[in-house]
């Protein structure tokens, strides 16, 4: 490719990344734009003053979906980190492996839709408890395998250092484990939070249309067609993991591979 | 006691980990062979009969991979050519932090821009418009809900490309692909040989395990086909989750037994992806 | 290490686990008694108990007019009259019957959701599985004002109502048309086959609620007359009649929209097409339902109501308490609240929800049959009475349901 259309593209680029980001703010700020109008005949804050002013809920979404998101995020990555540990000095960890693989692999809304009888039998169904702890299952295999590949025999023998020194239990983790994965322990809060601030068909049946978070919300708008309260749903939802992505930059990706 | 506690982390993995897959997958068994379910009336092969019977399992198995197959093909190709052709560029702050961006947009957004921007009454049928090219709305060809999935599929590459890319450049870098690239060529091969001999073998080797991953999720996806999708055939997720929450309550059971078929069939694939190998594999 | 020993400790917290899940599970039965003596108390009990509690809705939220009546008149008003806090779910027929199934498989007493707004198919099944509680409505003091010997509110799809669900809104389904794009709308099935070979692509059915009501009307039009369908279901005449509908739809479909290769999903749906200039023809409840559409200028003001010639679906659609409402007296003071003339005055305004009130005018103190006669009326679409003589009954449930299932199997898959 010459320099010139490479330069060409990468403008090209930088304009497709940015603009769904552009396109539903602006969809979020038009109360009339559709055919045949290539741009809405009116912009301004309307929209967002009358939904946060109404009994839609969208403020008490964006809250419940916080809420649900930090709470799994922390557990899955915290337990994820503990259990993954066990998994590793087991000696049957490469089979026990495997089992981490059957939830990951399957359609959290089919195991949902599966599972919602037990949620139903354990009084937790339609609560955000049940949410919370449905969206674990799915996030909880996750933060396994990603951690999975930080247990190794260089992290053994600094156990074993720790032991040798007298080290109790409290300081081989607060001392040496956490620091070591540190950057791991914040990639995979951030994963595990995503996978259950993106999370829709799960959430759908566990919660019954009774635990609104903002993915339910964007579906219920497309539903009615109304597109300017959906971009605004949009909106919420997206731009909070691009603040997460700003200041995790430098850590996220840096050893997922 | 070190022992104890570690046996404590196993019952916790079997209890969060192991016992709700196999609790649901026994449910939705008992369920399609009629054992639970408040309108059922004991053990039958009815329901897998009328499914085999319907062939709407077979179908929408095939429809769902021929999607999945593509939109992995195409993202897979559109994350090579980006990551190689522009290695160097990526690095930039600019484009190494906005490369990032699309992970904040969530499959349920996805679909909703893709649904404002391709469908007929959406962005691109407007400037059609008014560019003169098409008369009315109904002139812009069938983007989304269509018979061919191209919505859908273009939902999934703008989903998973972005991903693919980001995880190119992170093997490009860890394996050091720009030293063996300069090393080749120092060794006489032009710039196609170190792509097709080099650069492209290492980075799928590396990676296919993850591109196979992602074949299986796009495979379960459940809100873009439901958004973007047609009324039949229709992707797996959204065949199943219909027929369990259908009007006639008599064959809820045939949903489930879809649900077993289709949680049988990933798991083999999860089997074969990750079954313990004789080979130990390198440990550092 | 002591093997045995650690396999004992293993089997002891599996045990710890299994008994938290089965304990989790059997505290939720709650003396349902208390709950089922309301019916023989007075309204000022029912009154009190409901002061300061929640209620849980669950509704179809499709309809951005009828969502907007909930959460800006409703939900402040139920609160700031009795303190309650209601609260909304989305579902809708099969999910609200589907949840209430999967409560009572898992023997839950107090269940999720209190009231549901449901119409005939609903009502059916949620009675084959016992999942209404009443009767209730004769205990509600607004119910005075309701007609209970009008045929069109004690009777939901061929069934007696037995006040064990509450009439809401009536509403008669009726055609659209655009009258900028075609000038004579056909109104039987032989004019719609001419019309879709005229105008190919600009005709379809939403494979929901909406598109089987029209079936319905398509059927009873077959069946040779609009009251074709009355009575209970019979298998024979849905069998025959259903037939020569399906053999009829699949041999006009290739004009249809799309070619008839796919329907949309949903009835909003239809609407966007519609208002794209893509359908020429729509249809609706609520006597079309196009009065906000076209004030709003999502539909073109050349937008007109028409009646088919044998008869569109005219029926109420009602709101249940469910057997395990752990509320009910909420959930009653809630539903007297929405048949309060204040609520269905507010619910009727042709800027709003557009909803005709169930309530009966001449029933009503005169100030609010002042007001409700005064009211500024519809602009584009017509009133109920305009339809009178082309409106008929709800045909028995498995009617809908296997119009659902066939249309699926009949002409999608086809």
């Amino acid at each position: 490719m010459k320099p010139k259309s490479k330069h060409i593209f990468l403008v090209f680029l930088t304009i497709l990344i940015f603009f769904p980001f552009i396109f539903l703010v602006l969809l979020s700020m038009a109360p009339e734009w559709r055919f045949p109008n290539i741009l809405p005949q009116y912009f301004g804050p309307d929209n967002w003053q009358t939904i946060l002013r109404s009994e839609t809920g969208l403020l008490h979404s964006f809250l419940i979906s916080l809420l649900i998101s930090l709470s799994v995020g922390i557990v899955s990555t915290l337990f994820g980190f503990l259990i993954s540990r066990s998994l590793y000095y087991h000696p049957q960890r490469k089979w026990l492996n495997l089992f981490t693989y059957f939830p990951y692999i399957l359609a959290p809304v089919v195991f949902g839709a599966c599972l919602s009888f037990f949620f139903l039998k354990m009084g937790i169904f339609g609560n955000i408890t049940g949410v919370i702890i449905a969206q674990f299952l799915i996030a909880f295999p996750y933060a396994l395998i990603f951690f999975s590949s930080f247990w190794n025999k260089k992290i053994k023998s600094y156990e074993d250092l720790v032991a040798t020194l007298g080290g109790n239990q409290w300081q081989k983790y607060s001392r040496v484990l956490f620091p070591l994965a540190k950057s791991m322990l914040l990639i995979c809060f951030f994963q595990t939070f995503l996978i259950s601030w993106f999370e829709y068909g799960l959430t759908s049946i566990i919660g019954v249309g009774k635990v609104q978070t903002l993915t339910i919300k964007v579906f219920l708008f497309i539903k009615e067609a109304n597109y300017y309260y959906g971009a605004i749903s949009s909106c919420l939802l997206i731009f909070p993991p691009v603040l997460l992505l700003y200041i995790n930059k430098k850590y996220v990706f840096k050893n997922r591979v | 006691m070190k022992i104890s506690k570690h046996q404590l982390g196993i019952v916790f993995f079997i209890l969060i980990g192991v016992v709700p897959f196999f609790g649901a997958l026994l449910y939705a068994v008992l369920y399609s062979f009629g054992i639970v379910g408040i309108l059922n009336e004991g053990f039958t092969f009815l329901f897998w009969k009328s499914v085999f019977h319907s062939g709407d399992f077979v179908k929408s198995l095939g429809y769902s991979m021929s999607i999945a197959l593509v939109s992995v093909i195409l993202s897979v190709g559109g994350a090579l050519w980006l990551a190689i052709n522009f290695t160097r560029n990526f690095q930039s702050r600019f484009f190494s932090f906005i490369i990032y961006l699309p992970l904040a947009i969530p499959g349920i957004v996805t679909a909703f821009f893709t649904f404002q921007l391709l469908s007929k009454g959406g962005l691109f049928s407007r400037i059609f418009h008014r560019l003169g090219w098409i008369e009315s709305a109904s002139g812009f060809p069938d983007l989304v809900n269509d018979t061919y999935a191209i919505g859908i599929v273009l939902a999934f590459i703008t989903l998973v490309l972005p991903f693919f890319l980001l995880l190119f450049l992170s093997v490009y870098k860890n394996e050091n692909i720009e030293q063996l690239s300069s090393l080749a060529k120092s060794l006489g091969a032009n710039s196609t040989q170190v792509i097709r001999r080099i650069i492209v073998p290492i980075l799928l080797k590396k990676t296919w395990i993850v591109i196979v991953l992602y074949f299986i999720f796009l495979l379960g996806s459940y809100e873009v086909p439901l958004i973007l999708g047609q009324e039949h055939p229709q992707m797996l997720s959204v065949l199943i989750i219909r027929e369990i929450k259908q009007y006639d309550l008599t064959k809820i059971s045939e949903g489930y037994a879809i649900a077993v078929m289709y949680t049988i069939m990933v798991s083999l694939a999860a089997l074969i992806l990750f079954l313990p190998k004789k080979k130990i594999s390198h440990e550092t | 290490m002591d093997k045995s020993l650690n396999t004992l400790k293993y089997t002891y917290l599996l045990i710890f686990f299994a008994g938290f899940i089965i304990a989790g599970s059997s505290c939720s039965n709650e003396s349902p008694d208390i709950q089922n003596q309301l019916l023989g108390k007075d309204w000022e009990y029912i009154a009190e108990e409901s002061e300061g509690t929640t209620v849980n809705f669950m509704m179809w939220q499709g309809s951005p007019v009828i969502n907007n009546y909930i959460n800006n008149y409703l939900i402040p008003e139920v609160r700031k009259r009795f303190n309650i806090d209601l609260r909304i779910s989305g579902g809708q027929g099969a999910e609200i019957v589907q949840l209430v199934m999967g409560e009572k498989q898992a023997g839950i007493s107090n269940g999720e959701i209190d009231m549901v707004w449901i119409n005939g198919e609903t009502f059916f099944q949620l009675r084959k599985i016992k999942g209404l509680w009443g009767p209730f409505v004769d205990k509600l003091p607004n119910a005075q004002y309701i007609d209970f010997e009008d045929q069109y509110i004690n009777t939901d799809f061929q069934q007696p109502v037995n006040y064990m669900e509450c009439p809401w809104s009536i509403g008669q389904f009726a055609m659209v048309y655009d009258t900028s794009k075609i000038v004579s709308p056909p109104s039987n099935l032989r004019e719609l086959a001419s019309y879709v070979r005229k105008y190919p692509g600009t005709f379809t059915i939403s494979n929901d609620f909406t598109g089987m009501t029209l079936l319905k009307s398509f059927l009873a039009e077959l069946g040779g007359g609009t009251n074709s369908l009355n009575g209970p279901f019979n298998a024979e005449k849905y069998n025959d009649l259903s037939s020569q509908l399906w053999h009829y739809i699949n041999s006009n479909k290739q004009y249809f929209w799309k070619k008839g290769t796919t329907f949309p999903k949903e009835q909003s749906k239809v609407s966007q097409l519609f208002a794209n200039g893509e359908l020429y023809i729509d249809y609706g409840f609520g006597e079309g339902g196009i009065e906000e559409k076209v004030k709003s200028g999502l539909y073109p003001k050349s937008t007109r109501v028409y009646p088919w010639d044998n008869g569109t679906i005219k029926n109420t659609n009602y709101l249940g308490i469910l057997s395990n409402s752990p509320n009910k007296a909420g959930a009653m003071q809630v539903i007297n609240f929405m048949i309060s003339p204040e609520a269905q005055f507010e619910k009727s305004h042709a800027d709003g929800m557009d909803a005709n009130p169930v309530i009966d005018i001449n029933r009503l103190p005169v100030e609010w049959q002042d007001s409700f006669n005064s009211a500024s009326g519809r602009k584009y679409g017509p009133a109920l009475r305009d339809l009178e003589n082309y409106a008929f009954p709800e045909p028995a449930p498995e009617y809908m349901i296997r119009l659902y299932d066939d249309f699926r199997k009949k002409v999608i898959e086809n």
